[in-house]
């Protein structure tokens, strides 16, 4: 059963969770590094840390993962 | 496309560009969806009102816990924590830890076996229908008055953050909600208040993090807070309430402890319908013993997103000098200046530019679109089975429930927004409506407290206690904000017992003599009618009811120990920011 979206549904509450961060991972993370590579990073306070970019590469990684983990068909261990 | 963002983006604190809004839409989206997905498993009223009590103990922990974390007491509490410093945080620790680990060990048994809908239902249950009707009405009242100011501060704060128009605000975030919660119920409602929590933290993580790269550490914030402000009161927890004067929030340790940890967060975290019925939605006894104890647990992280910011706001400093200055909303609205509320918006611009902006507002759109959902399945719940079903139409079929839960779920977000516009055209309902939520809390968890843990409770002292406790609340509210300035602040002296005490006190302390006359009003009319047999409160009350197992065969699956090592982590970081 996926769990949280009903008995009987495909898709549960942690893969929104996982393609949701994914998807916003996917549009950070080449907006950043465009930022970056071009210099057109934003006037903000630490801006030459790349926070953008690097918050871009973690969203994605999380999101990979929660996908991947809770995609329609993979086992669900409910361990609590 | 630009022409319709001209119209509604006009003068703002923030501009977003296409990647802000691409990240925006996608949230709609996706939100949206989701209420199609699951209207397919939500044809019951078991499915609608309670999410066919399914969810795990995550699921159901992170929404007790997001369902609180709107976006109004967000930037609310970074403002706090910029006006009064780390004693903003009690809100967050001894606010709401143990009230919520108490909520899953030892209270959720008897809401969970005795298989009740709702808390008025609990009450019907324990009391019969005198305690309901009252408990019932008041919810339902408030919580749809509630969801009307919060829609309508959320439309101020997207006015002056985003500069978009009020009416606008409004409609997109009460449409998008109605569409969702009308579809999915509130399994809609969870699953967004899960992915609000997720997006929550993905929006507004970093800008703890760079500040504190910023100002060098926490002890460096630490010494620029009390340079900048000329004191080192702001950055302690308890070392500054011995007294009212020597905080800047003007309480004592008395009105903390007893005031806010013992009765306000109790009767928020473990009567308010809106929290607790995220908790009934768990699929068995354990995962809802647990859910209270996992968003304890989370809950003690929140600090880090919303009183840190409050606190870099205070210490940052810009050639010498304090980098922000501050002021009232009232002040703010005629010098033009920055308002305290605007910390988180404020530390959003300062540290994320494109795209990152865009997922920060997201997360505060998201907020108060989860806050909106959870008051008005609340409402729809409590409507249908403790006032339409209760005492309108007693015997109908389960597909009508759920129609009429669909129905009110509609018509609560019309009286919503009917509400909305109220507060816009006179701004004072707002505090009234805010001040009378409170009137009701207090008491209800006298009446429910008492009926859970001492059998000898009777039906006529939970009505009374209820009836009289709410009552001496509201008594006491309008001696202390009616007649003359001098006699408010005598007033304000007399309920929270020092002429020293400021605005702030006066909450904690009306609570707690509330709570306090309810209880004893419960007692002593309790004790003079007759009490339930043993068999009547089987269920409902320690004493009368042999709790089930609920299943744990190691110590890794038991509450009680999480619920331990949550508690162990709560007094380790009252003593660190002592």
């Amino acid at each position: 059963m996926a769990e949280g979206t009903g008995r009987g549904e495909a898709l549960s509450i942690w893969f929104f969770v996982g393609v949701m961060t994914l998807l916003y991972g996917l549009v950070l993370l080449p907006y950043g590094a465009w930022e970056w590579l071009t210099g057109n990073e934003a006037n903000t306070v630490l801006h030459q840390l790349h926070p953008t970019f690097w918050w871009g590469i973690l969203l994605t990684l999380f999101g990979v993962t929660y996908t991947w983990l809770h995609r329609p068909g993979a086992r669900n261990k409910e361990h609590i | 496309m630009m022409n319709v963002l001209g119209v509604v983006l006009s003068a703002q604190l923030i501009s977003l560009r296409w990647v802000d809004i691409a990240i925006l839409v996608l949230y709609f989206a996706v939100v949206i969806f989701i209420g199609f997905y699951v209207k397919g498993s939500t044809n019951t009223s078991e499915e609608f009102f309670l999410a066919g009590r399914e969810m795990s103990a995550w699921v159901a922990g992170l929404s007790f816990v997001s369902a609180n974390l709107g976006s109004l007491e967000l930037m609310g509490w970074a403002g706090s924590a910029y006006q009064y410093g780390l004693l903003a945080m009690h809100w967050y620790w001894i606010g709401a830890i143990p009230a919520m680990l108490f909520l899953g060990i030892v209270m959720m048994p008897f809401y969970y076996i005795s298989k009740t809908h709702s808390v008025p239902g609990y009450l019907q249950l324990r009391y019969g229908e005198g305690a309901r009707a009252i408990s019932a009405a008041s919810f339902a009242f408030m919580t749809i008055l509630m969801s009307g100011v919060n829609m309508y501060a959320m439309a101020v704060v997207m006015q002056t953050v985003l500069g978009w128009n009020i009416t606008f605000s409004i409609w997109v975030g009460a449409i998008t909600v109605a569409i969702y919660v009308m579809l999915g119920g509130l399994r809609s409602a969870i699953i967004n208040e899960v992915l609000q929590f997720v997006l929550i933290w993905a929006g507004a993580a970093l800008i703890p993090i760079l500040g504190l790269i910023e100002a060098g550490g926490w002890t460096q914030l630490k010494l620029n807070i009390a340079h900048n402000v000329g004191s080192a009161e702001y950055t302690h927890l308890w070392s500054t309430l011995g007294h009212f004067k020597s905080n800047p929030m003007g309480v004592n340790w008395v009105g903390i402890v007893f005031g806010l940890g013992a009765v306000i967060s109790f009767g928020y975290w473990t009567t308010d319908f809106l929290v607790v019925q995220r908790v009934l939605s768990a699929n068995n006894l354990r995962a809802a013993k647990m859910a209270p104890v996992i968003g304890a647990a989370f809950k003690m992280a929140v600090p880090l997103i919303v009183i840190v910011p409050g606190l870099l706001a205070l210490g940052l400093m810009s050639h010498g000098q304090p980098a922000y200055h501050l002021v009232p909303g009232d002040v703010a609205a005629r010098t033009g200046e920055h308002s305290y509320d605007q910390v988180l918006p404020l530390m959003l611009i300062r540290y994320c530019g494109p795209g990152l902006l865009g997922l920060g507002i997201t997360a505060l759109v998201a907020g108060f679109m989860s806050g909106m959902a959870g008051n008005v399945s609340a409402f729809s719940t409590v409507w249908t089975y403790d006032l339409y079903g209760a005492y309108l139409n007693k015997k109908a079929t389960d597909k009508h429930y759920v129609l009429m839960g669909r129905i009110s779920t509609g018509v609560g977000m019309l009286i919503s927004i009917a509400t909305a516009y109220l507060v816009a055209h006179a701004s004072s309902i707002m505090d009234y409506v805010q001040a009378l939520f409170s009137f009701f809390i207090a008491p209800l968890f006298g009446t429910v407290i008492l009926g859970m843990l001492w059998k000898r409770a009777s039906k006529q002292g939970g009505f009374w206690g209820l009836l009289l406790g709410t009552a001496s609340s509201i008594g006491m509210f309008l001696y202390t904000s009616t007649g003359s300035a001098a006699h408010k602040a005598h007033a304000l002296s007399v309920i929270a017992l020092s002429p020293d005490a400021q605005p702030m006190a006066e909450n904690l302390f009306r609570a707690l003599w509330s709570w306090i006359i309810c209880v004893v009003v419960t007692v002593v009319v309790s004790l003079m009618t007759a009490p339930k047999s043993d068999a009547e409160l089987s269920g409902l009350v320690y004493g009368a009811t042999v709790i089930p197992d609920d299943g744990a065969t190691t110590l890794w699956q038991k509450p009680i120990f999480w619920a331990g090592i949550v508690g162990v982590i709560f007094v380790a970081l009252n003593v660190i920011f002592f």
